[in-house]
């Protein structure tokens, strides 16, 4: 660039080019800093799931080591298998998701739409909830549970769960429904659609976006609750969250089957978020600009 | 399209004529009244505009009609029908909105089909009404399209598509132009002329745009602050506009507006005393009226300063100074007058128009 006698056009356009690519380059530098610093419990997790016990705790730690697929063998069929766990987790994160949309939908629709008597009160109450510190919770609803007999229970379980995700699903849903125009509901019932397939046809199909982040949100708090499902749940209703705690006894902590466990309860979770990613991403944006959200 | 049937064989269709009639419509928005008793009779056929600046009451007025807007008192009756307490999509009527409001996740074909869709229509009979209808727009060639993926003007078409589709006994168009720009509002304008004679299919247009309210409508309502001041055909308004303030809303520009006075028969204005042909009536202040084309500059009348010369191409405006109000003067030839100069102005006796001050009603 510097040698010869380059055209003003060309130098000009040397400069713009070299002052991206070093910009490009920075970017991945500081990018790739965070990612390894977010990554590396989780890879480090990863890599402790194929050692053995002895390997674990080797020091100082080996990179290198002969892999082993004892731990997901034992965690998932040995005597302390994770595998009802993981199922239980389903039931609850699931149920909690479905219940969690089936009231969170219509409501956050009402909310949006109808001209309700107190609706502006109500708004704020359903995010009120959101205030209380869920430890200050745990007695009161372990107390109610225990007197319906709902300990140990899936229903107790969702239940209250959804005391916390209804709520903050319908907040989430809101924001969606009214970047929907009054007007396109107009056309709809005009078109002699009727309030239902209105909401059906023209209404849901527009935000479905925030559907999908409204499900994924809900069902991966859910999946991940310990708190409450290490309390009020037992023998019966004992989430993967719960039962990974199990491997850290007072005498000794199993490092390689925690690893491998928490690997099998993370998997859902990653698939979960790499197919909803795109949707994720600007759930979070929504409402940032006026109709930014949707396409 | 019904006019001409005859009328033994169709009693069916003559009920679904489109005759509209509203009685006493008062709408209240807490303490404010939007709309103060709208009374209203359009008749099957006709091309019917409501005219009236932003915030008048005409898109309430629509909205009403369409069952989209609850009223605090009144009736809608739909071809002598009371269907006030109906939904709205009980009422056989279709809308086009100043949004076009097209559903974005559906294809054109798809929007312009909802509607029959939603009556269970047969698939071919779809098919073959939703091409008529794309066809009668020009937009057959877009049906695979998305509304994101339309210019202005096709998303229009493909709104009044969805409209005429499935043969409503009522349109209703809110400022369906307003979002063109000015050379495709133009032609769109005739279109839609054509092809409400085409279909026959009474027509409620909102516009705040006078001049599109003249030339598109049979018959136009002028409202003013939640009122309909005047009901009538264009050049009737035109001609005998029933306030000062429809005066000065129609017209391009609008009517020239004075302060004057009648005393003993003769009309006095900026200092000089008129006698019109006709006697101007009680004695009084009141407020002259006079069309920029009615003006004309002569040797003697009413003083005045020539402000400014607007050259039209075809036409001059000219902009004059008469006791300090602007009076603006349509000449349809160069007029030999500069800036600065003073000149007179004269202007036919039956060109005057004569409003009360005080209440603004004509004489």
């Amino acid at each position: 660039m510097g040698s010869g006698a380059p055209t003003f056009e060309c130098s000009a356009g040397c400069v713009v080019m070299t002052a991206n690519r070093v910009r490009t380059l920075a970017l991945i530098v500081v990018a790739g800093a965070l990612l390894a610093v977010w990554a590396f419990p989780v890879l480090w997790a990863l890599l402790t799931s194929f050692k053995t016990e002895r390997d674990v705790l080797a020091y100082p730690p080996s990179l290198i080591f002969e892999p082993t697929l004892s731990n997901y063998r034992d965690v998932l069929f040995g005597s302390a298998s994770i595998l009802p766990n993981l199922v239980s987790s389903t039931i609850v994160a699931g149920a909690s998701t479905l219940l969690t949309l089936l009231f969170a939908v219509p409501a956050a629709y009402a909310l949006a739409r109808l001209a309700l008597p107190g609706k502006r009160a109500s708004g704020f109450y359903v995010l009120a909830t959101q205030m209380l510190p869920p430890v200050g919770l745990i007695i009161p609803y372990y107390l109610v549970l225990q007197k319906i007999g709902a300990l140990d229970t899936y229903a107790g379980l969702v239940v209250i769960y959804l005391t916390f995700s209804l709520p903050f699903a319908i907040w989430l849903m809101v924001s969606y429904f009214e970047d929907v125009p009054r007007e396109m509901e107009e056309a709809a019932l005009l078109d002699r659609a009727g309030r239902w397939r209105a909401l059906w046809f023209v209404i849901l199909p527009q935000v479905r976006g925030g559907i999908a982040v409204t499900t994924i949100f809900v069902f991966l708090n859910a999946w991940n609750e310990f708190l409450f499902a290490v309390v009020l749940g037992g023998n019966r209703v004992r989430p993967v969250t719960v039962a990974m705690f199990n491997f850290i006894s007072v005498e000794q902590t199993l490092w390689a089957k925690l690893a491998a466990g928490a690997m099998l309860a993370m998997a859902p979770v990653i698939l979960l978020g790499l197919i909803a990613q795109r949707h994720i991403v600007k759930g979070l944006t929504v409402g940032a600009v006026k109709g930014g959200g949707r396409t | 399209m019904l006019a001409g049937a005859p009328a033994a064989t169709s009693v069916s269709r003559e009920q679904r004529a489109g005759r509209v009639g509203m009685r006493g419509i008062v709408k209240r928005h807490g303490a404010f009244t939007a709309l103060h008793g709208i009374d209203l009779d359009i008749e099957p056929g006709e091309f019917f505009a409501l005219l009236g600046p932003s915030g008048s009451g005409k898109t309430t007025t629509l909205r009403i009609l369409a069952g989209l807007e609850p009223l605090n008192e009144g009736r809608v009756l739909l071809d002598g029908e009371d269907v006030t307490d109906r939904e709205p999509g009980e009422r056989d009527v279709a809308m086009v909105f100043q949004s076009y409001a097209l559903y974005p996740h559906m294809s054109v074909y798809d929007n312009i089909a909802f509607p029959l869709r939603m009556i269970a229509t047969p698939k071919d009979e779809i098919e073959r009404a939703v091409r008529d209808a794309a066809g009668k727009v020009r937009i057959d060639h877009l049906l695979a399209r998305r509304p994101g993926q339309l210019s202005g003007g096709q998303q229009q078409r493909c709104a009044l598509a969805r409209a005429i589709v499935r043969k409503p006994r009522l349109f209703l168009l809110d400022e369906p132009l307003s979002n063109l720009d000015a050379k495709l509002r133009l032609e769109t304008r005739v279109e839609l002329r054509k092809l409400q004679r085409a279909l026959g299919v009474t027509t409620v247009y909102v516009t705040h745009d006078q001049e599109e309210a003249m030339t598109i409508a049979d018959r136009v309502a002028v409202f003013m602050d939640g009122r309909i001041v005047q009901v009538g055909r264009p050049q009737d308004i035109f001609a005998r506009p029933a306030t000062a303030v429809v005066a000065a809303f129609i017209g391009s520009p609008p009517m020239n507006l004075l302060e004057a006075e009648v005393r003993d028969g003769a009309l006095h204005v900026a200092g000089v005393v008129l006698h019109p042909d006709t006697p101007p009536g009680d004695d009084g202040e009141v407020t002259l009226g006079v069309r920029p084309a009615a003006l004309r500059i002569a040797p003697t009348g009413v003083p005045a300063r020539v402000d400014l010369l607007e050259d039209l191409g075809d036409s001059t405006i000219v902009d004059l100074d008469v006791a300090g109000h602007l009076v603006k003067l349509r000449a349809d030839h160069h007029p030999n007058v500069k800036e600065g100069e003073s000149v007179h102005i004269a202007f036919a006796s039956d060109a005057c128009h004569l409003f009360d001050r005080r209440t603004g009603v004509r004489r």
